[in-house]
């Protein structure tokens, strides 16, 4: 065997739809704290009461975007309107066809068979490959480790009354959403709707965009401009890139309008008295929460830019690969080659940036 | 999607192949070298949009954006098909640009991505396919090109002065008249695809006899002094544009007669001069379009449409012809618009069909007339026997 993946989320779970396309299970490691690909992402879902994807038709974990999941769809919801909304950019599958679509997947791609319920801690350069924990060497590694851990801002983190969006939660009559991504954006309404009087606080007006960047930065009229920058310009649109946003909208604007005209929404800049802080503040960011990355950037000296690992444009880890072994990053500690890598529409671009490698080598 | 320059280009090219492939096709059916003509513009057009507007004007182009851009090319293309005197037949040319733009739909949002896992995030590249894909397109539509070169018919310039006839063409040429250049005794034309130009007939029973061929061209030709017809066209297809044509003195014979093409093709009859002869264009059993052309001074009809033929009688000018102006007759159907008919003449005769009509239909006839200026004429309009004429506002 000399292909692993390290982590068995949405990222993991992607590449390797993307390297069945090549390899047999058999030929296929993957190291995770379990084999169900949506257990993290799951309970933060419904944590925030989502019930459709921010993503569009080509969200999906299958390796090429056609077909979508636009199509499964208008089979699914006997109608064609999903295809007209994917054409208009108007589609979003569900949450539930997302997680049937994901079961699919696992069942048929032989997911199971390589799985292995191992948390991998230490990856060791060696000659022609990594060694991951004793549990081989493996020619080529891709490290999906997921996000950290969740954020909360350190004035917060002692308050009581705090609690994260991702985590399980009610609302009470007075609500506090701190953030301004889409989760505090669901936050708002989700609170609205359950008759909370809601204070968002935040620290800057979002963004407005359908997806998470620029759409030009899924694809390489975006994205070579973007690698040409130098680590301090690249950091720097990194942040910008990255800012908190929500789509634009009347779903999200009328519900707020309304609510703002009978006094229960209104935007202040610091925690009142509400009863309950929700803290919509996404995960922790940078290399350093994650145990993993960060030794191995102190074992080896990886080249580092402010919170990111400095990856090649396929994502690889250029002083630890060459024609004969390969170590990628997938997931949000790839936004450095890719700015939406904590995407699905990421997690496929590191994919096949990987499958290229691991086919290139001839020692494969 | 968001597409790079080069992936715009690669995709419009590899999304080409396929009809390219089906231009040429329908070219070697039809002998008709349109289709290549048109996907050439078409490649041509697309090419020019992708560098110099949608690359700069759209960084993300969803989908939809698809109907719109492909009505603008749809446009380019007929204007260019306009300029560029490709004649096609509207219907083929429509059906081969929305099966062009229906492959491309099919080939970007589903093909490209199955055959390239990175082809969205690549841009809309294709790597080595889009590089084949380019040679290929280039050097088929090159091929064509070259090969409709080699075909092209011979060019034959005839010498200023005057030369014996009747002149007889039979093969397939380009005859190309000197300034000066006339034929005395008539031309007559006895192969497919033979264009004269800028040639003066003089005398001949007819001025130019085409019988029996199609695809022939007229172009720029002047007939005096024919002893029955000036142009006399029968069984094949032709194109008479900016001609002249003197009947003056021959009461019976006919500036053009177009006879029996029917199941041939489309005839064009365009921006003729006709003074005098019996009709000055006529028609029988044929499918013709007659445009742009001035007619005077005929002694039965200037211009006449009939058994059973069908077409459009449009712009023209009709002075002074006696008894009727423009004739739809046997059970012909003619559209006959933005014509000028003035000073039409009463018949001596006394005939009542003959009474200076601007426009007659005539024994089963339905002839559509729409913003026709007809002044003058002792009778604007009429129909007879069980005849129609409709006057659309």
């Amino acid at each position: 065997m000399t292909v692993a993946v390290v982590g068995s989320g949405l990222a993991g779970f992607t590449a390797y739809q993307t390297l069945r396309r090549k390899l047999d299970p058999e030929e296929i490691a993957v190291f995770g704290t379990g084999d169900d690909p949506v257990a993290a992402w799951r309970p933060r879902a419904e944590a925030i009461r989502q019930r459709e994807m921010r993503s569009e038709s080509d969200g999906h974990c299958l390796p090429t975007s056609f077909p979508g999941l636009a199509f499964r769809s208008v089979v699914s919801r006997r109608s064609m309107r999903p295809l007209v909304d994917t054409v208009r950019d108007r589609y979003h599958p569900t949450v539930d066809e997302f997680l049937a679509h994901v079961e699919e997947l696992r069942e048929r791609s032989g997911w199971e068979r390589s799985v292995r319920e191992t948390k991998i801690e230490h990856v060791r350069a060696v000659d022609g490959g990594f060694e991951l924990d004793g549990h081989g060497v493996f020619r080529h590694v891709l490290l999906a480790p997921g996000h950290p851990g969740l954020n909360v801002p350190d004035e917060l983190r002692s308050d009581p009354r705090v609690v994260h969006a991702y985590e399980p939660h009610e609302y009470p009559p007075t609500v506090t959403v701190v953030g301004a991504g889409l989760a505090a954006a669901t936050e708002w309404l989700n609170a609205l709707a359950a008759g909370s009087e809601v204070v968002s606080v935040r620290r800057r007006e979002p963004e407005r965009r359908p997806l998470n960047v620029p759409r030009e930065y899924f694809s390489r009229r975006g994205l070579a401009s973007f690698h040409a920058l130098g680590p301090e310009e690249r950091g720097a649109r990194l942040h910008s890139l990255l800012a908190a946003s929500y789509p634009p909208g009347e779903q999200f604007d009328r519900p707020l309008r309304r609510a703002q005209r009978e006094g229960r929404f209104r935007v202040e800049s610091s925690v009142n008295g509400s009863r309950q802080v929700i803290c919509a503040t996404g995960f922790l960011r940078g290399f350093r929460h994650d145990a993993l990355l960060a030794r191995l950037v102190d074992e080896y000296s990886l080249d580092i830019a402010d919170e990111w690992i400095v990856l090649a444009p396929d994502a690889t880890v250029p002083s630890l690969t060459d024609e004969t072994r390969t170590l990628a990053l997938a997931g949000v500690p790839a936004q450095w080659a890719f700015p939406a890598a904590d995407t699905l529409a990421g997690a496929k671009y590191v994919a096949h940036g990987f499958l290229r490698k691991v086919q290139a080598c001839r020692t494969r | 999607m968001s597409y790079t320059l080069r992936g715009r280009l690669e995709s419009r090219l590899a999304a080409l192949l396929p009809v390219v492939a089906a231009a040429c096709a329908l070219a070697l059916a039809q002998h008709r070298w349109w289709p290549v003509e048109a996907v050439g513009l078409m490649l041509g057009i697309g090419l020019v949009l992708d560098v110099q507007a949608y690359h700069r004007l759209l960084p993300y182009q969803p989908g939809w954006a698809a109907v719109p851009l492909g009505l603008v090319e749809l446009a380019l293309l007929l204007l260019c098909m306009r300029l560029g005197g490709i004649a096609a037949p509207p219907a083929q040319a429509l059906a081969l640009f929305a099966g062009g733009w229906l492959v491309a739909q099919f080939l970007g949002h589903a093909g490209f991505p199955l055959l390239r896992l990175g082809y969205a995030e690549d841009g809309g590249e294709l790597g080595r396919l889009g590089a084949v894909s380019a040679v290929a397109v280039a050097v088929t539509l090159a091929g064509a090109g070259a090969t409709a070169y080699a075909l092209l018919p011979p060019v034959v310039h005839l010498s200023a002065g005057v030369h014996q006839g009747p002149l007889v063409i039979t093969h397939r040429e380009v005859l190309v008249g000197a300034p000066g250049a006339i034929v005395r005794g008539g031309i007559v034309i006895r192969a497919g695809g033979v264009t004269v130009k800028n040639v003066s007939v003089v005398g001949g029973d007819d001025g130019i006899l085409v019988n029996g061929v199609s695809n022939t061209t007229l172009d720029g030709v002047s007939v005096s002094g024919a002893k029955l017809d000036g142009i006399h066209v029968r069984f094949g297809t032709v194109h008479i544009k900016n001609c002249s044509i003197d009947m003056l003195g021959n009461p019976y014979g006919q500036g053009i007669d177009v006879s029996y093409t029917m199941e041939y093709g489309m005839n064009m009859i365009d921006g003729c001069t006709i003074v005098g002869g019996m009709d000055g264009i006529t028609t029988h059993v044929s499918m013709t379009d007659i445009a742009h052309n001035h007619v005077s001074r005929t002694t039965m009809r200037a211009i006449s449409m009939t058994e059973m033929s069908m077409g459009m009688i449009d712009q023209n000018e009709v002075r002074d012809a006696l008894g009727v102006g423009i004739w739809c007759n046997d059970r012909s159907v003619c559209d006959v618009q933005r014509n000028t008919v003035v000073d039409t003449r009463r018949d001596p005769s006394g005939d009542q069909s003959r009474r200076g009509i601007g426009v007659l239909a005539s024994f089963q006839s339905q002839a559509y007339l729409w913003k026709n200026e007809l002044a003058a004429n002792p009778l604007p309009s009429g129909a007879l026997v069980n005849s129609e004429v409709f006057s659309r506002p």
